[in-house]
């Protein structure tokens, strides 16, 4: 009796201790799960219902230098469609169709992204407009809502696209100003957080946050749309009249350093980039800053500064041309093989002498003529601030020391042998025109963020040459413009002076391309007092390779009609009549 | 006695209170409608929530259309239409000859650029104190 007593007792004893064993274990992995790994599983269970958007600050608008929109934001809707609400065929198909034609997608198309993907929400079409936006509310479809979003818009198409560069896909810029400028005009993302229900759908009365996002600042820049304009319309004419490959064109303020216009040739779509083969992504290539030249005769300005700077010669100095110029071993020739006897230097400019620009940089020796280059700012950047700038070679006895020779530095003082972009060199002539003084070239003009307006200042470079070298200079480029025919260069109501260019073409890993030339003016305008720095660059024009033939009379047209735009007044003896 | 007999009696007569049921019906109801205080609550709540949204949505909207006529305006004054309607329209062609004259009166003023693209003013009502502000400031000089 007594031991079945025992016998009950401990296999009741085991029963509760089964109970408290399991007890324990359970009151453990709630310990586990409630207090251990709390944070764990209230992340997720919290990831489950609460959804964080990402909002964009309304991107900055790129404005010229009057307030004209150059490319702008507009408001847009991304569709969104919850991947759960399309699970069922029926209604995916059904409310693929209905959207279709109001977003502009196939209807396969959105449910085929929605199906492929494994993610909570799929965007099937972006940058809807407001028509379209209101169109897809009225629809009420469920799982499908629409998110705020915005697009670049170029009001002025394509002006200046190379200059401006483009967004992607995300606002962010990826070439040209909206790249170098993204952070600026970018402004600050912001996030919205909130609870959905089962279905996905944003819960009244549950949680809610939002950071607001900052709006980009607007950015005035120092381009005129006009003058761009012109300048781009007067590339293409002079691209098609000479059948060149291609060109640039750059119109600059001397006395601020003031980008007016920059223009490249072929030029690229930034309102719809086609980025699909390597040559197609290179048309977004702002060629006036990344791509160098041997710049040619326009050089001769800078070795005639460099001679008339130090006081080894004057406008009149007299030097004989035999048509040949001996430097060690090697003879320079004129680029007509002329030999033009008893000359001024000023003639050796309006005749654009290879063999007397050789002679002028002997007489300054290397030391002082590549001082010369150094400052007018060829080798170094001119801190323009523009994405991809390069700086151009310029060999020296101090760089190379090894393979530099005296021919290199007669060959270097008409512009063969060094390599520089247009904007180097057009900076040098403003240079000119500023009473030597060297402007930074400036592309942002003022900065409008939300609260305050930025103004950025003109920055100089240095002195360069003495001022009355650069007036010198200045009446020297007048007289090569006087020795153009007025057939080809003719600027009515203003006098302006300039120097043309013809340099041979280099090829990759040395050497020139044959029959393959550079034509290029270098202008300055109205030369008594210049307002305009003008440098026109063509690209393997076929027939006459000559500046003087082929880019002189864009800068005619391009000068005839900024002028009288920026309302510079004509000379006295262009009015028809006295004062009205 | 007579009042020791009428004692007991007292429970039972409360319950058998003709108003009570009445009383039952009130308190019912009362705690009915107290029930669903929280309820209208919620329900007002929720429905101002919507009514926020919608109001959001239509702000997002709105906003979304005055950029893009914004943005209209601008193509409209784009230099390519200006020339496409001076060409087609007004049958205007470039100039053959430019001819200079002076005349008595100054340039016109340069272009300003339009406001919406300059930093925004500061809000004058946001920096003017509140009533409660005013009041605070009365009781504490």
């Amino acid at each position: 009796m007594r031991g079945q007593k025992w016998s009950t007792k401990w296999r009741v004893w085991m029963v509760v201790a089964a109970i408290v064993a399991v007890a324990g274990v359970l009151i453990a992995r709630l310990g586990q799960l409630q207090i251990l790994d709390h944070q764990e599983y209230a992340t997720e269970a919290r990831l489950s219902h609460v959804s964080e958007d990402t909002i964009s600050g309304r991107r900055g608008a790129l404005l010229d230098r009057n307030g004209y929109p150059l490319a702008g934001s507009q408001d847009s809707f991304d569709l969104m469609v919850e991947t759960k609400a399309w699970s069922d065929s029926k209604n995916a198909t059904e409310s693929a169709a209905a959207l279709s034609p109001i977003a502009g997608v196939p209807a396969e198309q959105m449910v085929a992204s929605v199906s492929a993907s494994s993610i909570y929400e799929v965007p099937v079409a972006r940058g809807l407009g407001y028509e379209q936006a209101q169109a897809i509310r009225k629809l009420s479809l469920r799982g499908v809502r629409l998110m705020a979003s915005s697009r670049r818009v170029y009001p002025e198409g394509n002006l200046a696209a190379q200059l401006l560069g483009f967004v992607g896909q995300d606002n962010s810029g990826l070439t040209g100003l909206e790249s170098d400028l993204n952070d600026v005009l970018g402004g600050a993302k912001g996030t919205l957080t909130y609870e959905r229900d089962g279905l996905g759908n944003q819960i009244a009365v549950g949680e809610r946050q939002e950071v607001a996002a900052q709006p980009g600042a607007n950015v005035v820049l120092t381009i005129d749309r006009y003058i761009q304009r012109l300048a781009e319309t007067e590339l293409e004419k002079t691209i098609e009249k000479t059948k060149a490959t291609g060109g640039s064109v750059i119109v600059v303020q001397p006395k601020t350093g003031e980008i007016l216009a920059m223009a490249n040739s072929p030029t690229a779509d930034v309102t719809k980039p086609d980025l699909s083969d390597d040559s197609k992504l290179a048309l977004f290539r702002n060629k006036a800053v990344t791509d160098t030249y041997e710049p040619g005769s326009v050089f001769k300005l800078v070795t005639m500064a460099c001679a008339l700077d130090l006081g080894l010669v004057g406008p009149y100095t007299p030097w004989h041309d035999l048509g040949v110029f001996k430097v060690d071993n090697w003879t320079i020739r004129n680029w007509d093989y002329s030999a033009n006897g008893d000359q001024s230097v000023t003639q050796i400019l309006s005749k654009s002498l290879n063999t007397g620009a050789a002679w002028l940089s002997t007489l300054a020796g290397p030391e002082q003529f590549y001082s010369y280059v150094d400052r007018f700012g060829f080798g170094k950047s001119t801190g323009s601030g523009l994405g991809g700038e390069v700086t151009g070679q310029v060999r020296t006895p101090a760089s190379d020391p090894g393979s530099w020779r005296s021919v290199d530095m007669a060959t270097n003082s008409f512009g063969q042998g060094l390599s520089a972009t247009p904007l180097q060199v057009l900076m040098s002539a403003a240079a000119i025109a500023n009473d030597g003084v060297m402007m930074k070239p400036k592309i942002v003009k003022e900065i409008a963020y939300p609260g305050h307006i930025q103004t950025v200042a003109s920055e100089a470079a240095g002195q360069v040459i003495k001022p009355e070298t650069a007036r010198t200079l200045r009446e020297m480029m007048g007289v090569v413009v006087d020795g153009i025919s007025p057939t080809l260069l003719d600027v009515q109501g203003y006098k302006v002076g300039g120097k043309t260019g013809t340099a041979n073409l280099t090829v990759d890993g040395g050497g020139y391309k044959p029959d393959a030339y550079i034509s290029s003016f270098l202008g300055i305008a109205p030369l008594d007092n210049p307002v305009l720095a003008v440098l026109v660059k063509i690209d393997e024009p076929q027939g006459t390779p000559w500046g003087t033939v082929v880019a002189a009379p864009a800068f005619e047209h391009i000068v005839e009609g900024a002028l009288p735009y920026l309302k510079i007044p004509p000379t006295e003896t262009a009015l028809v009549s006295g004062q009205r | 006695m007579a009042a020791a007999r009428r004692q007991p009696a007292a429970g039972p007569g409360v319950l058998r209170s003709p108003a009570l049921p009445v009383v039952l019906i009130f308190a019912a109801l009362a705690i009915g409608v107290t029930a669903l205080l929280p309820l209208i609550q919620s329900s007002s709540a929720t429905s101002t929530a919507g009514d926020v949204r919608a109001l959001e949505a239509e702000r997002t909207d709105q906003r979304a259309r005055l950029r893009a006529l914004e943005l209209e305006i601008a193509q409209l004054g784009s230099l390519s239409r200006i020339e496409q309607e001076a060409a087609a329209r007004f049958k205007m062609g470039p100039p053959k000859a430019q001819n200079y004259i002076a005349v008595d009166a100054p340039a016109p003023e340069a272009r300003k650029i339009p406001s919406r693209y300059l930093a925004a003013q500061a809000d004058k009502d946001s920096d003017s104190p509140s009533l409660f502000e005013d009041i605070l400031d009365w009781l504490t000089p």
